[in-house]
């Protein structure tokens, strides 16, 4: 097979893939968000951006703060500490940097949202959220999300109709890809796998880009099919300061450090002005911290048992040669 | 705050093993952050060893953890897990497929029908406060048989009506849970909190029914919004037994859960 090599730089990825006014997926439950990408898309100065991000964490945190998104899709938003998410607050509560629209869901009926948009679904039917502050018809004051309320035509009761959410461009940080896009992911997938699936353009930010034997000798392990991806970028520690499974470990310091730092509008200009504004690259943001500590944060091994797949061919070549 | 090697439980230690008792061995969990972390496994260490861990981001545990999960993605509880998946594994597959017995949760706020909030204080478009939103804590009480709310007790925290309804209990009681379409036979099971067990009547209105030592009926009446109803049974929870006491201080050595600890709260910083 001919296949296309979709690697390229940070910058040259989000340059071409991501646009002002994208419906912006970032993906990775908690582990494997991708912060450099996210970055990026700061540094080149994105705006107007729908960002639809199912655990918002620091991450929707650091767009809300830097005025980058008028929208929100999201099924919450804090510091793991936990402790509040000062930017998403200071955003809903006061309008600081600029008001942003919330669309809440909870996290069942945004998964079902985004598996509904891979599939291009007119819609799910679920048993959840019903009589809750995201019930439109029960409250409406409640939150504001496009889920509809229904009676099944087989049971004859009230449904909770979740709508497909698709996406423009889909970022996320996984182990490994080859240069094709063939994306491999272990660990706690969350929404990771119909997130990125429900959208048009792909990137795949990976700790390595392994050779495309790497991928086919364990094809289970991949969650994106390269033909669905746009590009390929090989980014270590792209994940930072969120875990990646194998790879690292959650940096509770930062998390933090970030908390400490951005009570006020003023604190997160100066945080984002050294993380994000002040450096050119993602080796620039490792080297504003101690390598020793980072390091900390590598796992001791612990493999999986290799599984046999095996290579079927011998029973043909004996009918054939008999 | 008692001191950790005093035989005294703090009230945050009833609260933690009062949780536990209401944890059947072998019932499929689905465990929220914070609280149900350490209840779900201090009830695994101790009287339920075949209870079943889930967490919304699509893990199902094995072991127990080498060390207390500081919130349910913490990377410790993969390298002890018997499934990683995705949501749509456990929220999708065994809660809304009904594989699930019992959901653990900790709340913000709690109302007279169990009506927890976790969204906003104020109007939802304007609020005057806000945290972090449901998560899956919405999916959790909306379709667990059981839902076991746990939350240290604060009359403040305890509103007739929650402002905002992010995870639906008896939403305004007399069987309105239901006529909204959640299905029969869910909903909040019990309060658990720092002063004593709650549970709820055939109209879904919360009730006490039990107190930790130290307190009593008239003290915790009084630290709640609302008139508070009275089971007729209502008498004191048993104390933690030294075992579950050492058990849980074992599990939580550096008392991240038992005294709230905020991670690094305090210390200096250097990254």
């Amino acid at each position: 097979m001919t296949v296309r090599n979709k690697v390229m730089t940070l910058p040259e990825a989000v340059d071409r893939f991501v646009r002002d006014g994208d419906t912006l997926h970032l993906g990775g439950f908690i582990q494997q968000q991708p912060f450099a990408a996210a970055h990026e898309i700061l540094r080149q100065g994105k705006k107007e951006l729908v960002l639809s991000i199912c655990a918002g964490m620091i991450l929707a945190d650091q767009f809300i703060g830097a005025g980058a998104v008028s929208h929100l899709i999201t099924t919450f938003c804090w510091n793991p500490l936990p402790a509040t998410a000062h930017a998403f607050v200071r955003a809903v509560t006061r309008g600081i940097p600029r008001p942003i629209e919330l669309e809440e869901y909870s996290i069942l009926t945004l998964n079902l949202a985004y598996f509904a948009g891979a599939m291009d679904l007119p819609y799910v039917a679920s048993k959840t959220v019903m009589g809750s502050g995201f019930d439109s018809e029960n409250s409406p004051d409640g939150a504001k999300n496009r889920l509809r309320f229904e009676i099944s035509p087989f049971t004859g009761e009230r449904v909770c109709l979740v709508p497909p959410i698709r996406h423009d461009v889909g970022i996320i940080q996984v182990q490994r890809a080859d240069p094709f896009g063939n994306a491999q992911s272990w660990g706690m997938l969350g929404e990771s796998r119909y997130g990125m699936l429900s959208c048009e353009r792909i990137v795949v930010c990976a700790e390595e880009i392994v050779d495309p034997d790497v991928i086919s000798r364990d094809p289970n392990r991949t969650m994106i099919p390269g033909f669905r991806v746009d590009a390929v970028v090989e980014v270590p520690w792209g994940a930072h300061p969120s875990p990646v499974a194998g790879y690292y470990d959650m940096d509770w310091l930062y998390f933090a450090h970030y908390e400490r730092r951005t009570r006020d509008q003023e604190g997160f200009r100066e945080f984002m002005d050294k993380w994000v504004y002040g450096v050119p690259d993602r080796e620039a943001y490792l080297g504003l911290m101690s390598r020793t500590r980072l390091e900390a944060l590598r796992p001791d091994p612990r493999d999986a048992d290799p599984v046999p797949y095996g290579t079927f061919s011998r029973h043909f070549e004996e009918a054939r040669d008999a | 705050m008692p001191s950790p090697d005093k035989r005294t439980p703090t009230p945050v230690e009833r609260m933690i093993v009062a949780a536990s008792h209401l944890v059947e061995d072998h019932a499929v969990l689905m465990v929220g952050t914070q609280w149900p972390i350490i209840v779900s496994l201090l009830a695994r260490a101790t009287h339920a060893p075949g209870a079943v861990i889930c967490y919304e981001g699509g893990i199902v545990l094995q072991d127990m953890p080498g060390r207390i999960p500081l919130f349910t993605a913490d990377p410790v509880v993969q390298s002890c897990a018997a499934f990683l998946g995705e949501s749509l594994d456990t929220l999708g597959m065994v809660l809304h497929g009904g594989r699930c017995r019992m959901a653990l949760l900790s709340a913000a706020s709690v109302d007279r029908f169990g009506n927890i909030n976790t969204t906003c204080i104020g109007p939802y478009v304007s609020p005057t406060l806000r945290f972090g939103g449901s998560g899956g804590a919405c999916d959790f009480g909306s379709l667990s048989p059981r839902t076991v709310i746990i939350l240290e007790h604060d009359r403040r925290r305890f509103p007739e009506r929650v402002d905002f309804i992010t995870t639906p209990g008896y939403l305004d009681g007399g069987g309105e849970r239901y006529r909204a379409g959640l299905r029969p036979r869910t909903g909040p099971y019990a309060v658990v909190t720092t002063l004593g067990l709650f549970r709820f009547n055939e109209a879904g209105e919360m009730i006490l029914s039990g107190f930790h030592e130290g307190t009593d009926v008239e003290e915790i009446r009084g630290q709640v919004q609302w008139d508070l109803k009275v089971a007729d049974d209502v008498g004191p929870l048993p104390s933690p037994t030294p075992l579950e006491l050492d058990t849980l201080r074992r599990l939580d050595p550096e008392r991240m859960y038992l005294e709230y600890k905020r991670l690094l709260e305090g210390k200096e910083i250097s990254l």
